[in-house]
């Protein structure tokens, strides 16, 4: 582990206080080896004995005053020794040669952790466990240095430097391949390298056709939580919503495969007084092949709403966009209390000017709705600069396919899962324009534009909240958390909200024509 | 002689005579019981798998149903949807287990009676998801596998 050798000179002060009580690890890399540790800990708590008592004996494996590879080791040896250590083989051939072939450029751009310094040595005769030392102190020197990468990388794609960003494209390609790219940073890394590459290139992305894009949806149901939070977060404000009312009318501004709508019929079921007349329109894009599936999926929810005697009807839309939705094709009779739900769909239309979101909620406005539900991602994808919005995406996703990791071992799920959420980042790396939908805004700036258009928030409730906790201890991973925020409740992965659901009911007009006043 | 101990050793009371007493007491097992239960007999089984006794047992932690949804109503819905030892099976057994491995969770103020509204959603959507299969949808996967997952205490 190189105790030989000097740690690097002190960037800031606090890096001279570490450097001195012997700590060779910088300040910027502390929130890293917090991240380890915590992963650490959980991957100790949920090994088998033999591995972890290995752990426990008094003799040091590791030296660690190298916080850094310190952690990462212990995490990788927990997490690896079930694999077979002939990835580990593969770096010490390829070291003298890897350490050659980056450019002078790359080093500059950045300094080398000191316990980096260990793989630039060839040939060194290893036994088995210091092979795995090198092998990690690679792949977490290797994770850092990605990261870095890829932050310049669209620096230089914000500034126009295509050519030089290209190029560095390539160089990140090349250290991908030293690291394990099935979790953690190097999946992520690997994703959007992929989609700088396609925007440094101008290949774009292809738009998935509305079949796998439900596909898609419906792995990432199974494989998380955050679409089962979405639903019965919803479901449960609807149905308090509707208490009351005789005829019901729920509007889904994206039906897939309805997979929300079970629950909430069940609910209305077992409602004191019983169930109401319960109508259902939904929204979804126009099936290529012939094939009617708005109105399949309308026919297995009615057949479910028959066996439990709620009386119900469904319409189907098909448009391919929610800004080419009039309000005349939803057919809304005065007499009926009206649900508005959108999962995920309402940041489509934050679009270039003219935005198509204002209209759209000035209509559903006009629709005097009893409640709308929203669900969107908590996170600022709508940033005009490239290099924020990149970075914004960045830390997000990284949590996000955490979260996934520990979620969901499943595999089907978990790699259709994962192409789901790649296509969200290539949308967001890749395109500009009307291309690109997935403007993500936070429930701040929701709260803001919705408060702006006539509406006012809807608190969600103790029920919506015990009901969402409940739901998580379900699942197997513990770093999920339930948070209530100001009314409206979030999901996220060790305090980091993810996903935010809230609800709206239409201020009164006359107060709405005041606030246009002012 | 051997014939004189068997009578002397027979018991005065055989509980298949008594298949109410055997109801009475299959109501008061757990799910795990109820089930060998099932592999008793062919008596034993067509009561332990009577969905009464199933209804039983997941009714069995609501010491008072909120009046406004007595049992009487939630039974229809339950059946439909495939029945009360489903239901147990599929989800209620789960939730238990993993809810009480969490005494000291924040939401402990929950009900029975909300922790078995939460499993009835669940089995809703397990059951249209069935119903996509019949439906000719080859992508009918199932939701609740996330429930029989193991759980890394």
């Amino acid at each position: 582990m190189g105790p030989g050798k000097p740690p690097p000179p002190p960037r800031t002060e606090l890096d001279g206080f570490l450097a001195g009580a012997g700590y060779k690890v910088r300040s910027s890399d502390l929130h890293h080896v917090a991240q380890r540790l915590e992963r650490l800990e959980s991957a100790m708590v949920s090994s088998p004995s033999h591995v972890v008592s290995h752990l426990t004996s008094d003799t040091v494996h590791y030296n660690p005053a190298d916080l850094v590879s310190w952690v990462d080791s212990l995490l990788s040896e927990l997490t690896h020794s079930y694999h077979h250590p002939n990835n580990s083989s593969a770096p010490t051939s390829s070291t003298s040669s890897s350490s050659h072939s980056l450019p002078v450029d790359l080093d500059d751009l950045f300094a080398i952790p000191s316990a980096a310094n260990n793989w630039l040595q060839p040939e060194m005769p290893l036994s088995q466990p210091p092979q795995l030392t090198v092998f990690t102190t690679m792949e977490e020197d290797s994770g850092i240095r990605l990261v870095h990468a890829l932050m310049t990388c669209a620096e230089l794609v914000q500034r126009g430097d295509l050519h030089l960003a290209g190029t560095l494209v390539d160089e990140m390609t090349a250290l991908l391949t030293r690291i394990n790219t099935g979790c953690g940073i190097g999946k992520v890394a690997g994703y959007f390298i992929d989609a700088l590459s396609r925007r440094v290139s101008g290949a774009g992305s292809a738009p998935a056709s509305p079949h796998e894009t439900e596909i898609l949806y419906h792995h990432f149901y199974e494989a998380s939580p955050y679409l089962k939070f979405a639903h019965f977060t919803a479901n449960q404000a609807i149905l308090e919503a509707f208490e009351g009312h005789d005829c019901v009318h729920v509007i889904d501004f994206s039906l897939m495969h309805g997979l929300q709508w079970p629950a909430l019929i069940q609910a209305l079921a077992l409602r004191p007084g019983g169930p109401p007349i319960l109508r259902l329109t939904g929204i979804g894009p126009p099936s290529p092949d012939g094939r009617d599936t708005l109105r399949e999926i309308g026919h297995r929810l009615a057949e479910l709403a028959r066996s439990v005697n709620v009386r119900f009807a469904f319409r189907g839309v098909a448009v391919s966009g929610l800004e080419d939705v009039k309000p005349w094709m939803l057919q809304v009779s005065p007499n009926e209390a009206v649900a508005v739900n959108s999962i995920m769909q309402m940041h489509k239309l934050l679009g270039p000017d003219p935005s198509p979101i204002e209209p759209v909620l000035s209509w559903i406005r006009g629709l005097n709705p009893r409640i709308v539900t929203l669900v969107e991602q908590e996170v600022n994808h709508n940033q005009t600069g490239f290099l924020d919005r990149f970075t914004e995406a960045l830390y997000y996703y990284s949590t996000v396919f955490d979260s996934l990791e520990a979620a969901c071992p499943v595999q089907p799920d978990k790699a259709l899962a994962d192409m789901y959420l790649q296509r969200e980042i290539c949308n967001i790396v890749c395109c500009e324009g009307a291309a690109r939908i997935e403007r993500h805004e936070t429930l701040a700036q929701w709260r803001d534009r919705l408060n702006r258009s006539g509406f006012r928030p809807l608190p969600l409730g103790s029920n919506a909240f015990k009901q969402a906790s409940m739901l998580l201890t379900l699942f197997s991973a513990e770093g999920y958390s339930v948070e209530e925020n100001e009314g409206c409740l979030t999901l996220g992965w060790h305090s980091r909200p993810l996903i935010a659901a809230s609800a709206w009911q239409a201020s009164p007009l006359s107060a709405a024509i005041a606030d246009g006043d002012n | 002689m051997t014939r004189d101990k068997e009578e002397k050793r027979r018991p005065v009371l055989f509980i298949n005579d008594h298949a109410d007493i055997l109801l009475e007491i299959l109501k008061r097992l757990d799910g795990r019981s109820l089930c060998t239960a099932a592999c008793v007999c062919r008596l034993w089984r067509a009561l332990a798998t009577a969905d009464s006794v199933w209804e039983h047992l997941c009714l069995r932690r609501i010491v008072s149903p909120p009046p406004s949804s007595p049992g009487s109503s939630v039974r229809p819905v339950v059946s439909a949807l495939g029945g009360y030892r489903r239901l147990y099976m599929l989800c209620v057994r789960h939730l238990l287990t993993r809810l009480d491995r969490d005494p000291g969770g924040r939401w402990r103020t929950s009900s029975a009676w909300d922790e078995l509204q939460l499993s009835l959603s669940l089995f809703c959507v397990d059951y249209y998801e069935r119903l996509g299969g019949r439906f000719g949808d080859t992508a009918a996967t199932s939701s609740l596998m996330f429930l029989c997952k193991p759980v890394n205490v």
